[in-house]
């Protein structure tokens, strides 16, 4: 009899211990890093009608660095496009409470004012989601927030504008929680659609004793691959 | 006596369990109420200009520093969120040394350094004001994600700077470690909340 209750105990214990390992190997939870602030902004859209950085506190944005003529961004659009047309059927996404812009920072604002309102006007109708084509015609502050905020590496080259293939992810409280610089196996498109699942999860579910769980798979890097 | 035995290992099982949760709880685990960054980039390194010359993020390592953007003419956000620091601090009692609140100025034409300074420190005497030129706000600014936008003409005194006004603490090893929201709340819980998110940060 007492022998029986050893065996249990001991199976309970290592059940514990078998948890917490699993948990870290099998990561029932997955959270996006908070990897840093989000720079502050003001940008302005082709209407001349400011956009800043406080009008996306409170709803996830999506940044793409784009210009008409480039060179790197001609997968900026068709991606995030795809996001945009795709996210509706992701799993945590359907229940529609949540707000996303989609957010175009145009690095060559000498060329490109007249063509932004014809695309945010295109993009709109053709994914229902909310776009924004913003830039600044000052050149030197598109440098501070996309260089040195945003990290994003362009520079004009000629005729075209050199620009850093990336996307950003960023939360309700601006902060940074994915960055995409390079193609991976898995598409960009299809990478970003699951990752915003799984932030969409994160704030749908992390409330009350699941906070406890969702903090702790912060604490041990739980991160999406 | 095998049962006495068994007692025993319940007793035992019993205490660890407890004490284990304890120690979770009180050493391991801390509930914040600020937002927690876990960034892995220390967070950016400026120089901006006191009333007793330039002083750099870095001079304050080893101390949480937070860190608030405003202005002197500020008629609201400003003072308050300030004064409510001022509650934590005195919260914070003898840590109170441990904790250097920077406030940024984000209208270098108006905001001096001495004139900022001797706004800060009316709230608490160990407040820094800083400003600097209109470029190194600029850089300052954006890198924290503080956006902030000059109305013009919509004031007696000449206009109004509207500007993010959340904190965003750094801790003693210089990372980004937590952001506390634009409208800070009112309620004396939520001050000595943040008084033991800053200590549990200087204690760990």
């Amino acid at each position: 009899m007492s022998r029986q209750v050893y065996y249990f105990m001991y199976g309970f214990l290592g059940l514990i211990f078998l948890g917490a390992v699993a948990f870290k190997v099998f990561q029932p939870i997955q959270v996006l890093p908070r990897i840093r602030l989000a720079p502050g902004f003001t940008l302005y859209d082709a209407q001349g009608n400011p956009v800043t950085s406080e009008d996306m506190r409170g709803r996830i944005a999506l940044y793409g660095f784009w210009a008409a003529r480039c060179r790197g961004c001609e997968q900026v659009l068709p991606t995030m496009t795809y996001v945009a047309k795709h996210l509706p059927e992701q799993p945590e996404w359907q229940a529609g409470d949540l707000d996303i812009a989609f957010v175009i920072i145009d690095v060559d604002p000498e060329r490109d004012g007249p063509v932004l309102a014809e695309y945010t006007q295109r993009l709109r109708q053709e994914t229902g989601q909310s776009w924004f084509f913003v830039t600044h015609p000052d050149v030197r502050y598109l440098k501070t927030v996309v260089g040195g905020g945003f990290e994003v590496f362009f520079a004009k080259q000629g005729d075209v504008v050199e620009v850093d293939p990336k996307y950003i992810i960023v939360d309700g409280w601006g902060i940074i929680r994915g960055e995409y610089a390079y193609q991976t196996i898995e598409p960009n498109h299809r990478r970003l659609l699951r990752h915003l699942n799984v932030l969409a999860q994160e704030i749908h579910n992390s409330k009350g004793a699941a906070r406890v769980a969702y903090e702790a798979a912060h604490l041990f890097l739980c991160y999406a691959k | 006596m095998a049962s006495r035995r068994l007692l025993w290992v319940v007793l035992g099982l019993a205490v660890v369990l407890v004490l284990g949760t304890v120690a979770y709880r009180r050493f391991l685990y801390h509930e914040f109420v600020g937002t927690v960054i876990q960034s892995p980039e220390p967070a950016f390194d400026f120089e901006l200009m006191s009333a007793e010359g330039p002083v750099r993020l870095s001079d304050f390592r080893g101390k949480v520093v937070i860190l608030f953007f405003g202005y002197t003419h500020c008629p609201d956000v400003c003072p308050t969120t300030l004064a409510k620091l001022a509650k934590v601090m005195e919260y914070l009692d003898n840590d109170a040394q441990q904790v250097q609140v920077l406030m940024i100025s984000v209208d270098p034409d108006r905001d001096s350094p001495e004139v900022v300074q001797s706004y800060a420190s009316h709230f608490y005497p160990s407040f820094i004001g800083l400003t600097g030129t209109p470029e190194q706000i600029q850089e300052v600014a954006t890198k924290y994600g503080i956006y902030y936008k000059k109305r013009e003409g919509t004031s007696e005194s000449g206009y109004l700077v509207d500007h993010t006004a959340s904190l965003i603490l750094i801790d003693p090893e210089g990372y980004v470690k937590l952001i506390f929201p634009s409208v800070v709340p009112e309620d004396e819980e939520y001050l000595k909340a943040m008084a033991e998110d800053i200590r549990y940060i200087l204690r760990h």
